[in-house]
């Protein structure tokens, strides 16, 4: 009870500065949170790209179908492979022809034009499955030419590398200012209230007494400045998804990230954690020099 | 109760604040410490306020040498000690009675006691009915009186009033050293640096003059 009397106290004599210290929290809040989302999206997307790489194997024209079939039984014991089958040229002339759009183009042909194939399905989508299992057909017999999406997967990741980069360094840019902007804004405050301090001491107060008010008043704006960058971050993500769902007829807000159980009330508490724990450590990192 | 003995301090190079300085004060004593700016005085209260340690000697508060209490105990050693201020030292951002309270809030007093002691020192100082006023509506004296009844509300053994009556016309630094002479007389050690020829004479007291950071007596 004193000390929330004496947070009061020092929000009364600061309250331009404690408005700025809660806002700076709420930007890095936005920044961090905004980060990690990107962050979840992309992530989620690069896995559900990986899980759809399959490597196509093309055998020769008339290859033995006995050897092929060994070639598959082989293949299913490579690390990283989740499922190797055998398309017979027969087979997969069957499948294009149900597209409408390849019926009339495999109409043209005479006969089937298609080779027998084998499809690998990789469990871990890794440049080290995709090379051993590249590896294993271009050592066989009878094997004509090796198909997967391994270059486009490998720009993506790329890119989505970069971007991750970028959003994170603005996170942390953000995240360090805070603190900076935290721990000097309690530092004024410090200051402010130096011939207190020098009272408090005078007359027998601890060095807890003294301190524990300003970290207090630390946790609260990092609380306040948390609740209101989750807030902001709600406001935003709901107006995109409102705006795509406009524009596109797409809807994400089914979205695992935006459901109710997650956004609303997850997020919001790591968000006020989060806040909470920069304007901790800004108000530790400012007890320094007056408190010496 | 207070011994100085052969206490050195040095701030700067050959400039000695304090030069072989050794008196004494026995408990239940009332000293005025007296002599001009630069004599010493400021650093002898700092010193027993523990805000700095002697270059060389011994202080001794109760057979205790200061100089080697540990930090943590050193707001335990200040709760001992009523420090009265020239210029106060009030807090001006709560009211009077706030600021009495004060150092029962730091040795966590039950409330109930805390507003029956606060209430009756306010009455003592003859500011009751203003419990909830601001330090800024009160007149030097009426604020020293509330320093002095902060400073006492612990009951300490010893008061240490550092030029208490500087900022105060004749009538009101009269009324602050009765108040002090009053607290003496039931028993309280009290040692005040004073400037005022005039007080320290009337008041009669043992008087320990500082001059060139040495006692003359």
């Amino acid at each position: 009870m004193r000390w929330l009397k004496e947070v009061f106290l020092n929000f009364k004599r600061t309250d331009f500065m404690s408005l700025v210290s809660v806002g700076t929290i709420a930007l890095a809040i936005l920044a961090l949170g905004g980060y990690y989302l990107i962050n979840q999206t992309l992530n989620y997307i690069i896995t559900k790209v990986e899980q759809k790489v399959e490597v196509v194997v093309f055998l020769h024209d008339g290859f033995d179908p006995q050897k092929a079939q060994q070639m598959v039984s082989d293949a299913k014991q490579i690390d990283g492979v989740d499922d190797v089958m055998f398309v017979s040229k027969a087979d997969a002339y069957n499948n294009f022809i149900k597209d409408p759009d390849m019926h009339d183009i495999m109409k043209s042909f005479d006969g089937n034009p298609l080779p027998d194939s084998i499809t690998v399905k990789l469990r871990d989508y890794t440049k080290e499955t995709l090379a051993g299992v590249v590896k294993f057909f271009n050592a066989r017999e009878g094997v004509e030419d090796i198909q997967y999406g391994g270059a486009e997967i490998e720009n993506l990741i790329k890119i989505v590398s970069a971007i991750k980069l970028i959003v994170g360094i603005a996170g942390i840019i953000f995240a360090v200012a805070a603190l900076l902007v935290v721990s000097n804004i309690i530092r004024l405050t410090v200051y402010a209230r130096r011939q207190d301090i020098y009272i408090f001491r005078m007359i027998g107060a601890s060095e807890s007494f003294i301190r524990v008010p300003f970290i207090i008043e630390g946790i609260i704006h990092g609380f306040l400045g948390g609740f209101i960058g989750w807030g902001l971050l709600y406001t935003i993500v709901n107006v995109l998804i409102n705006e795509i769902r406009k524009q596109t007829g797409m809807d994400f807000s089914g979205f695992y990230l935006f459901t109710p159980d997650y956004f609303n009330v997850r997020f919001m508490l790591s968000s006020i954690a989060a806040g909470s724990g920069l304007g901790l450590f800004g108000a530790l990192f400012s007890q320094g020099r007056f408190f010496k | 109760m207070i011994k100085f003995n052969h206490v050195y301090k040095i701030y700067e190079k050959d400039i000695k604040a304090l030069d072989d300085l050794s008196f004494s004060v026995e408990k239940g004593e009332f000293v005025f410490l007296t002599g001009p700016s630069g004599a010493g005085k400021t650093t002898v209260f700092n010193l027993l306020y523990r805000e700095d340690i002697p270059d060389m000697g011994t202080i001794l508060v109760e057979n205790s040498d200061i100089a080697h209490l540990a930090r943590s105990r050193v707001p335990y050693y200040r709760r001992r000690i009523g420090f009265v201020f020239q210029d106060f030292k009030l807090l001006f951002d709560r009211s009077i009675f706030d600021n009495i309270a004060l150092p029962l809030v730091l040795t966590s007093t039950a409330p109930e006691f805390i507003y029956k002691t606060v209430n009756d020192a306010i009455k003592r100082i003859g500011l009751e009915g203003r419990e909830d006023v601001d330090p800024w509506h009160l007149s030097g004296g009426e604020k020293q009186k509330v320093a002095l009844a902060r400073a006492v509300i612990l009951n300490p053994p010893f008061i240490m009033a550092d030029e208490p009556t500087g900022n105060l016309d004749e009538e009101n630094a009269w009324q602050i050293m009765t108040m002090l002479d009053e607290l003496n007389r039931a028993g309280t050690t009290v040692m005040v640096a004073s400037h005022n020829r005039d007080i320290v004479t009337r008041m009669g007291k043992r008087v320990i003059r500082l001059e060139r950071g040495k006692a003359v007596e």
